[in-house]
């Protein structure tokens, strides 16, 4: 029981929870306009990257931040084009990036900063602690000591549902993903829109690997993603394709990777525990809490006959 | 029309990781070289080296890192001509000693426990290629050499120096609970050999202390490794000692902002953080790399297991941090003294 009281199980749930629900949300952005989008896992490292570059080179972590974003923002637009332009294979392409960005991350860190890894002395983001959150018991926990991108994501949350449930914009983005002769139809353009979509997922996946870079640490290492864009797409299905779905499935997996590193030296062998984030993947994906359904036309490229 | 321009854009992305894989290659080997032609006053010479990385990579601050430290030595003053590759996956460890093998390198440097079949297999097709194995044991060939590391003796001594300083609550930052925090990246030999050294020497110098262990699972992961060690300080760990490659950084990092003491490993680490890391816990790695291009080079190249540990200082500690009261490093001093003597023995087996 002590280990469920301890705050830090809490803390770090929604410590590891961020790296996971940022780029499942820019994955639901991409996808509720119909593109399939796998490239989380290498946007995220090329976010890291930039952000760690960045934050070095200007002395600000929050230039890392732009840079990380613009530089997601740049992977998703070229991804876009061959997408939506070129109409390419979706899933192939998402594998393309991923593998592209752990080769040109490798490479640029060799290249840039040598085999040393990244100077030691990089800013990195603050952590903050809102004192009216932190006195309140339980929730208290969750907010202990957590970087300040932990309460961006929850503003990114919330702005995000609003974006895509309440507004023109929203309803024309999750259109063009249902029925885009129909949008087309009703003079909606299908590309920009599309476009938009695969964007905002490429900035919110990149400020993900910027967390992980220099919001909770201050260096880069090659990989150091270690699958978690392949999670947070688990977590995007898992939430049904919403901000607050991938949010809470973003949480349960957070609080199985603390819940694991609690448990460990408990006398429950460690690999058995390490398992556990994964099997509730398997879990969540075999239907235990309902059926997902992508949108209608995520994958099928829109051809324009103008 | 629609599979043409599916083609086309799958060969812009194929040409632009191709081109970039290319550059890779190419500023890998250039600097290689160029360090090997710039040497002053080095010999040269005609053997080739080919360094196949374990996937924590070239920039782990540590164990890699620390090989690579060791071949660029030899390029510079035996003028050797060296190549690096890293592996991104267990995979890899095959078709990249296989490359230097094929390519005729005349000494291929495994760099991992983990490469320890791939290595039984690849020197089997290439019986007239020299291995070198670092952190675990191929015995049977004439063509391998295989560098085994006593980490459980510096293991030891940076423990018995975290007992000591369990007891200095003066020390800002020493809690007074008397717990230490382990965080191994894996339950393999090369790893719990440190750990095993650090229960016995903590044990031998405050009988009492509580060790709380974890593993990250991975030695990239520096998320993961913060975590564990976040979890060890809220558990009342005021000193850690990360084994856990690339995944350690975190710890450290976690350690510095928790204003709480770290402890390096395999290189000396201080410089990642420098109040914080006290001392390190080193393996020479770059050494015995070097020793043994340097009897490839000598044509002494000897099969079998070479030892290093602290006698021949193949294993070490670091010079302590200002943090350290010169009473502690001085009963330190006089323990690594009777390991080296033979009064202590230190199992490579974690306590029970």
């Amino acid at each position: 029981m002590s280990i469920l009281t301890n705050p830090q199980l809490w803390a770090g749930t929604l410590s590891l929870a961020t790296p996971l629900a940022l780029p499942a949300i820019g994955g639901t952005f991409s996808e509720r306009t119909g593109v399939v989008n796998i490239a989380m896992e290498g946007i995220m490292l090329i976010g890291a990257f930039f952000a760690v570059s960045f934050s070095y080179w200007t002395g600000s972590p929050w230039l890392g931040l732009l840079a990380a974003m613009a530089a997601g923002a740049l992977i998703a637009w070229i991804f876009a084009w061959a997408a939506i332009r070129l109409a390419s294979n979706q899933v192939v392409l998402g594998m393309a990036v991923n593998i592209f960005g752990a080769g040109i991350t490798a490479f640029l860190l060799n290249t840039i900063f040598g085999y040393n890894g990244t100077p030691p002395s990089t800013a990195s983001l603050p952590t903050i602690t809102i004192p009216a959150i932190k006195s309140i018991p339980v929730l208290g926990w969750f907010f202990y000591q957590q970087n300040v991108l932990v309460y961006l994501m929850l503003v990114l949350v919330m702005a995000s549902h609003w974006l895509l449930f309440h507004t023109r914009l929203g309803l024309r983005m999750r259109a063009v993903g249902e029925n885009p002769l129909a949008a087309d139809t009703l003079g909606l353009n299908v590309w920009r829109l599309r476009y938009t979509g695969v964007i905002i997922g490429g900035v919110l996946s990149a400020i993900g690997g910027a967390y992980l870079s220099i919001g909770i640490l201050n260096s880069f290492d090659v990989n150091m993603t270690d699958g978690r864009g392949y999670i947070a797409l688990a977590a995007m299905i898992f939430g049904k394709w919403t901000p607050f779905g991938s949010l809470g499935a973003a949480l349960l997996f957070g609080f199985a990777s603390s819940l694991s590193t609690a448990l460990q030296g408990n006398a429950i062998p460690t690999d058995l525990i390490a398992m556990l984030p994964y099997a509730l993947t398997v879990l969540a994906l075999a239907g235990v809490i309902g059926k997902s359904v992508a949108p209608a036309a995520d994958g099928i490229p829109y051809k324009l006959d103008r | 029309m629609q599979m043409k321009k599916w083609g086309t854009g799958m060969g812009m992305m194929l040409a632009l990781t191709t081109l970039v894989a290319g550059c890779g290659a190419a500023g890998q080997s250039g600097t290689n070289s160029s360090s090997g032609t710039n040497s002053t006053g080095g010999t040269h010479s005609s053997v080739k080296v080919g360094l196949v990385t374990d996937t924590g990579g070239l920039n782990d601050h540590g164990f890699n890192h620390l090989s690579y430290v060791g071949l660029q030595k030899a390029e510079q003053t035996l003028g050797v001509q060296g190549a690096v590759v890293q592996s991104n996956s267990a995979s890899d460890y095959v078709p990249n000693l296989t490359r230097f093998a094929q390519q005729g390198d005349n000494l291929v440097i495994a760099v991992g426990f983990l490469m320890q079949q791939a290595v039984e297999q690849v020197s089997k097709e290439y019986p007239n290629t020299k291995f070198l194995l670092i952190d675990d044991a191929v015995t049977d060939r004439s063509n391998v050499t295989s560098a085994i590391f006593k980490t459980e003796q510096c293991g030891y001594l940076v423990g018995a120096m975290a007992g000591l300083m369990q007891k200095e609550t003066s020390i800002k930052g020493i809690n007074g609970k008397n717990v230490l925090g382990v965080i191994g990246g894996q339950s393999i030999p090369p790893v719990n050999t440190y750990i095993a050294g650090f229960y016995q020497g903590a044990a031998k110098t405050d009988p009492g202390v509580k060790i709380v262990l974890k593993y990250t699972n991975s030695f990239t992961d520096q998320a993961s490794g913060q975590q564990m060690a976040q979890n060890e300080i809220s558990n009342g760990a005021d000193i850690l000692f990360p084994v856990a490659g690339g995944s350690g950084i975190g710890s450290i990092d976690a350690a510095k902002a928790a204003g709480i003491y770290a402890i390096g490993v395999d290189a000396n680490q201080n410089y990642l953080a420098p109040s914080t890391v006290i001392t390190s816990a080193m393996k020479g790695v770059d050494t015995s790399t070097y020793e043994v291009i340097k009897q490839v080079v000598n044509g002494t190249f000897k099969s079998g297991i070479q030892y290093f540990d602290l006698a021949n200082d193949g294993v070490s500690i670091a010079p302590t941090n200002s943090v350290v009261p010169q009473s502690i490093v001085q009963q330190v001093d006089k323990l690594k003294q009777e390991i080296q003597s033979g009064q202590i023995t230190v199992s490579p087996n974690i306590p029970q």
